[in-house]
């Protein structure tokens, strides 16, 4: 199919599927069909990008966009807020020839408000694909349901802490969350500098490396964009050597357990499965008070203005005030712990390609009740307080099915840097399972 | 070791009360209240752990200079 019947056949998809799922916030026709249509000139006269090119795609609500498309973050406050460029992402993309279709729905302010149910966002509650009545995850909650219902062949989304694994997990989609500074943040909303990351999700792991290699890379506008280039390995490295952490499956529901343990039989096909421990030390008070401190300075004005009064969730409006607590001594302290954590982190995992585990506790939560609730017991979250907060790369890829019929997924979390790594062994087991190739019902076209 | 977070936690509250107080309602603040007992919390956590006097945050400051 050519770029510009790909692209008509997904802009057709986003505006009659998008409003069923609060997946969309803005079409971007315009610009789709002047980029198509240029691909596949480009195309016709002989010169490809690569294998992006002409290939449509969405972005989360939060990357800055040229051209008078609004970018939203999620929140009324900001629903006619507009830049004059792009986010280095957009520009990387256009520049592997892909195509924006959309920017996609969001949790506001990326869930940096606190919010606590799936009705935060302007544009109403995230609705999950393979059902409805269920949430998408967030914050990137667009991005996930938009690549599950193929409103786009992929998309973009960002995690500060689990929103790039939660809506992969609930959705049944892949989610790659890249090392911290794999990919430049500049044009993306700030919640936490220290913790935002960009990455991509899409139907496949394999596919999450092709988009991660046209993302990645230095970027003089962003500081912390690591200086780096990535270059996508799709050869076979097994057998590989993995861990997992003692206590993983704790707290987690039924179907979650079941699920791992039986995609761990599948890893062991290609794989040895090892269980150890991270050291006793308080990983999620540490990535907690970067987050708190950090989003606090970011939206001080907004804090200091009452503007979270504009938002959706009632919890929103109230939810930025604690943390103008956080002393500038803790913050440090968490600064100076986080250097402890990276190094006996890394030590932990020296021997391992990747640390396996469930991508979450639970599966897709109900549309209308708040999240915390159905998820089981007061489980420490250590794989995403250490995965986040020592800027490691993880992916999460489906592993099957509640009774109910909601996915549920594996993570595999590596070293920095070692996103090859990762994806290889995601990879490996999506060759080995057929999970990725199952989609919602209704979604599929009768013959 | 003595939890001193709940009397912490009540200090930094007044604090934020102050500050912010007339944009909150009482209900609002009773949940700001609890946010900063988990703020308090934590930091606990964060101070139980001893470090070096050498032991530096985890982020580089680099001196700017234009084109150097």
């Amino acid at each position: 199919m050519s770029p510009i019947g790909l692209a008509e056949v997904f802009l057709e998809r986003l505006e009659n599927l998008g409003p069923e799922y609060n997946a969309v916030v803005t079409i971007t026709k315009e610009r789709a069909m002047e980029q198509a249509e240029r691909a596949e000139a480009e195309i016709r006269g002989g010169k490809c990008r690569g294998p992006l090119h002409g290939i449509p795609y969405g972005a989360k609500d939060l990357l800055a966009t040229s051209g008078g498309i609004p970018t939203t973050w999620g929140a009324a406050p900001f629903r006619n807020q507009t830049f004059d460029f792009d986010a280095s992402v957009v520009t990387k993309l256009e520049e592997a020839g892909a195509v924006l279709a959309s920017k996609l729905a969001m949790v506001e302010i990326a869930g940096g408000m606190g919010y606590r149910q799936p009705n935060a966002s302007f544009t109403g509650p995230g609705k999950n694909p393979w059902d409805p009545n269920t949430w998408t995850g967030g914050s990137s909650s667009g991005s996930g349901a938009a690549v599950a219902a193929g409103l786009v062949p992929f998309a973009i989304g960002s995690e500060t802490w689990g929103s790039i694994l939660s809506p992969a997990n609930n959705c049944g989609v892949a989610g790659l969350r890249p090392t911290y500074g794999r990919v430049s943040r500049f044009g993306a909303m700030a919640l936490s500098w220290t913790l935002d990351k960009l990455g991509p999700l899409c139907l496949t792991a394999d596919d999450c490396g092709l988009v991660l290699e046209a993302i990645a890379g230095p970027d003089p506008n962003d500081q912390t964009a690591a200086d780096l280039e990535y270059t996508y390995d799709d050869g076979s490295k097994s057998p590989f050597k993995l861990a997992m952490l003692q206590g993983a499956l704790e707290g987690c529901g039924e179907a979650i357990k079941e699920n791992f343990e039986n995609a761990l039989k599948v890893l062991e096909g290609f794989a040895t499965v090892e269980e150890i421990e991270f050291p006793d030390l308080p990983y999620e008070a540490v990535t907690r008070t970067i987050l708190n401190g950090e989003a606090a300075s970011a939206f001080d004005e907004f804090t200091e203005k009452g503007t979270a009064r504009g938002l959706t969730a009632p919890e929103c409006h109230y939810g930025p005030y604690a943390r103008t607590a956080v002393l500038a001594k803790d913050y440090l302290k968490a600064l100076r712990l986080r250097g402890v954590i990276c190094r006996v982190v890394d030590e932990a995992m020296a021997s391992f390609d990747a640390v396996v585990a469930p991508s979450r506790r639970s599966p897709a939560s109900p549309i209308d009740q708040e999240f915390r609730r159905t998820v089981p017991g007061t489980a420490r979250d250590t794989m995403g307080a250490v995965g986040n907060g020592a800027g490691l790369p993880s992916i999460s890829v489906p592993n099957g099915f509640t009774p109910g019929g909601l996915p549920t997924g594996i993570q595999f979390m590596g070293r920095p840097y070692e996103e090859n790594v990762i994806i290889a062994v995601a990879r490996e087991y999506q060759s080995k399972s057929d999970w990725h190739l199952r989609h919602p019902k209704q979604l599929i076209p009768r013959e | 070791m003595v939890d001193e977070s709940p009397k912490e936690a009540e200090f930094l509250f007044e604090m934020v009360r102050e500050r912010y107080g007339d944009l909150l309602s009482a209900e609002e603040l009773e949940e700001v209240r609890k946010g900063v007992q988990g703020i308090a919390k934590a930091a606990e956590a964060l101070r139980s752990v001893k470090l070096e006097n050498g032991t530096e945050p985890f982020s580089i400051f680099k001196p700017y200079k234009k084109g150097a």
